[in-house]
């Protein structure tokens, strides 16, 4: 028994390094240097330990520019067997909506019995690409998942997800979506060979949106969201008052919540 | 039609062997040493603990470039300011007796091979350099120890799993604090008296435009470079204080013996905020925000220290070396770094060109580094040290003060005649020394610093 695991990681400007325009009051993500998104190499944690438990082919895939390449890189020196990157002009200005199908359709070329995500990326936090991805190919989806147990003689994997107020066990069939709820896996280092190989040596597949035959369905034109407008609010102004005596300060009090 | 992988992706990597030689850091001597191998054809792998080659790196500051200049395509290099004043400067605890020069020459091209850098910034450029010439690096990775068979070194381990690799060469260029090269008995652990601690800040003058150009009177990329000797710099300890300015920042610091740190009681920060608090340094940094501190070893026990530099399978560069001359005129470490690589590199291309391994056969390394600028500088100097280390409290606290003492007295304004200052001023100075006996003396036992 040995299963095809698919991860989608993501490239994303580095938290610590955007800035705010001093000028616009916006957050400037266009000089941030990229990184991989942080609950990603969650993901990447989560799927190595499923091969790990089963055995089979771990493959990262990412929907990005042709530099989104390094991500990949960083997967397959942590441990991935291979990446695919997802490239297209055509997929400019693709929403969760084109962004979730494509992933879907990359899981289905690849014969994915499970497809690894983290629970958001960090530049648009929707978390909707996972359980998209899951809708698209009508597989099931697990989301918040903090420990994974493979049962492949039951053509199933378990997993332990955070709901409110606790935990709970589910097991869903194959194909399945894993959603990893962000904090739980301990990303582990790569290994020294492998490191030096994905980024010396190592080369991705491409595949375009010709390959996947969703040319039409990607892109900003089909994305349903528009962004109505942006807006920074100003503080609201606060009363502030200084009393020297703590007893004032309890009138002071009362008269307010009265 | 479904698309499919390519394919080729290798299960198991493995580079043992595929490399020629692995160099240990990527500051200016691991990529000298790199850059200078991959010029010769070696296949190398550079091998840095930071995050990027530099990220770790504390320094005060001004790098000095001839060799660097001949080995790369200088123009690209990010450089702050070219050095257009040194001023060296005694402080007693209140006072300053200060000597500048700034020759017109080094305003012109190539300044006089003395750039102020941020290391970070410079020490990635170089290992770029090195790249483009063909050399692996691997960042974020740390080598932990060496891999022996029959006692020749044949590769290296790191603290990544599946983290050990050989190659036939192993350059170590990691720094003061050489801990690879001394766990492997490659050299002796550096006594505390050959050891100085250096703890620098980067300031930044927040939404002052110009400030650096109108404090130090500067134009254009003219930066300065300020040394300070004496109590009011790092107080009863042996060493000094440095100014150098950025582009738009200011390096400040402070570099004294270890030994003098745990006896003096003082930490090092204690030392730094003291020696900006001092009246002649504090309005320089005034309204600054500092935005790094940062604190390093520096080996300074000069010729004598220098262990064996090759071994079967490994040569030392650098610092790892103790090639750093600090002598208190001088601070010179980057340009014998860059030098001992580029040496290095070249005695490897050369074995690897015959064939050869065995520490003689890279014996040109210590040769070519023996006849270079670099030991003998050290040489030259270290008697200085010891000198220096005898005549500490004069030096450091009498003389400062005596300086003080005398240009205060000389320039008096009173209703005493002149002749009865200058006469007083020359006693505080004469007093301080020893007479006129112990001037011949002195002047006869530091003569050398100048001629
Ligand atoms: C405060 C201070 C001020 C100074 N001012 C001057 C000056 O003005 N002018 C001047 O010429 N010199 C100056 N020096 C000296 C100069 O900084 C050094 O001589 C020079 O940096 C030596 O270069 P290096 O390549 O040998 O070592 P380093 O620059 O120390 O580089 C060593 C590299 O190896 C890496 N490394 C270490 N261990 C490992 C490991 N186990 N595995 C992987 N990587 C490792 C480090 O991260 C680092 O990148 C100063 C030093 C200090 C501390």
């Amino acid at each position: 028994m040995s299963w095809t695991i698919a991860v989608g990681v993501k490239q994303v400007p580095d938290d610590d390094e955007v800035g705010i325009d001093p000028d616009t009051g916006r957050l400037d993500r266009a000089s941030a240097p990229a990184v991989m998104n942080p609950p990603d190499r969650e993901a990447l944690e989560a799927a190595l330990t499923i091969r790990d438990q089963v055995g089979g082919e771990v493959i990262a895939v990412t929907m990005g520019p042709p530099n989104a390449k390094t991500v990949l890189e960083q997967a397959v020196a942590m441990g991935c067997d291979d990446a695919v990157l997802v490239t297209d002009r055509a997929f400019a200005g693709s929403d969760t909506w084109p962004t979730s199908l494509t992933l879907a359709r990359t899981a289905e070329a690849l014969e994915a019995d499970v497809v690894v995500c983290g629970e958001e990326t960090t530049d648009s936090s929707t978390g909707q690409v996972p359980p998209g991805i899951a809708a698209h190919n009508g597989w099931a989806q697990l989301t918040y998942v903090e420990g994974v147990d493979a049962r492949p003689e039951e053509d199933r994997l378990a997993a332990r997800r955070d709901v409110e107020g606790g935990h709970e066990l589910v097991a869903a069939e194959l194909p399945v979506v894993v959603a990893v709820a962000y904090g739980e896996f301990d990303p582990r280092p790569a290994g020294l060979h492998r490191k030096i190989y994905a980024e010396n040596d190592f080369e991705p597949t491409q595949w375009t949106a010709e390959d996947l035959e969703i040319k039409e369905e990607v892109g900003l034109d089909v994305s349903p969201t528009s962004v109505g407008g942006m807006e920074t609010v100003d503080p609201v102004d606060r009363k502030g008052e200084v009393v020297d005596e703590t007893d004032d300060l309890a009138e002071v009090l009362t008269e307010v919540s009265a | 039609m479904t698309p499919e992988l390519d394919g080729d992706a290798v299960a198991d990597p493995n580079y043992d062997d595929e490399f020629d030689a692995i160099v240990v850091g990527a500051g200016l001597a691991g990529s000298a040493a790199a850059l200078t191998m991959a010029n010769r054809g070696l296949e190398v792998l550079l091998i840095e603990r930071g995050s990027s080659p530099g990220a770790k790196n504390v320094f005060g500051g001004v790098c000095y470039t001839p060799t660097i200049r001949e080995l790369t395509d200088f123009d690209g290099a990010p450089l702050e300011r070219y050095v257009a004043e040194r001023r060296f400067s005694m402080l007693s605890r209140n006072d300053e007796t200060a000597v500048s020069i700034s020759p017109g020459e080094w305003h012109e091209a190539p300044h006089n091979d003395s750039y102020t850098v941020l290391r970070g910034e410079f020490d990635e450029w170089f290992a770029e350099q090195a790249v483009e010439a063909g050399t692996t690096l691997v960042t974020s990775t740390t080598v932990t120890g060496l891999v022996r068979k029959n006692g020749r070194i044949v590769g290296v381990e790191t603290d990544r799993p599946d983290g050990t690799i050989r190659a036939p060469y192993v350059v170590l260029a990691e720094g003061g604090n050489s801990l690879v090269s001394e766990g492997a008995d490659l050299k002796a652990t550096e006594t505390r008296e050959n050891v100085a601690v250096g703890v620098k800040e980067v300031l930044e003058f927040p939404g002052r435009d110009e400030v650096i150009e109108d404090r130090f009177r500067l134009t254009d990329d003219a930066g300065v470079s300020y040394h300070y000797f004496g109590e009011g710099a790092v107080g009863d300890a042996f060493g000094g204080g440095f100014i150098y300015t950025n582009d738009d920042t200011v390096s400040i610091g402070v570099a004294y013996r270890i030994e003098d740190a745990v006896a003096a009681d003082q930490s090092p920060e204690a030392t730094l905020n003291a020696f900006k608090s001092h009246p002649a340094v504090a309005p320089l940094v005034r309204d600054a925000r500092t935005v790094e501190y940062s604190a390093k070893t520096i080996p300074e026990g000069g010729a004598e220290s220098i262990p064996d530099l090759v071994h079967d399978g490994a040569a030392i560069v650098g610092d790892a070396a103790g090639l750093v001359l600090n002598n208190g005129v001088h601070l010179e470490g980057t340009n014998m770094a860059v030098e001992s690589g580029y040496h290095a590199g070249n005695a490897i291309a050369r074995a690897a060109d015959q064939g050869r391994v065995g520490a003689k056969a890279l014996q040109a390394y210590p040769d070519a580094l023996e006849r270079s600028f670099v030991v003998q500088n050290l040489e030259r100097y270290a008697w200085m040290m010891d000198a220096v280390e005898a005549d500490r409290d004069l030096l450091f606290e009498d003389l400062p003060r005596a300086f003080a003492d005398a240009g205060t007295e000389y320039f008096r304004m009173d209703r005493t005649p002149k002749e009865a200052h200058a006469e007083n001023a020359k006693r505080a100075v004469l007093d301080a020394v020893g007479g006129w006996t112990g001037a011949a003396k002195l002047a006869l036992r530091y003569r050398k610093v100048v001629t």
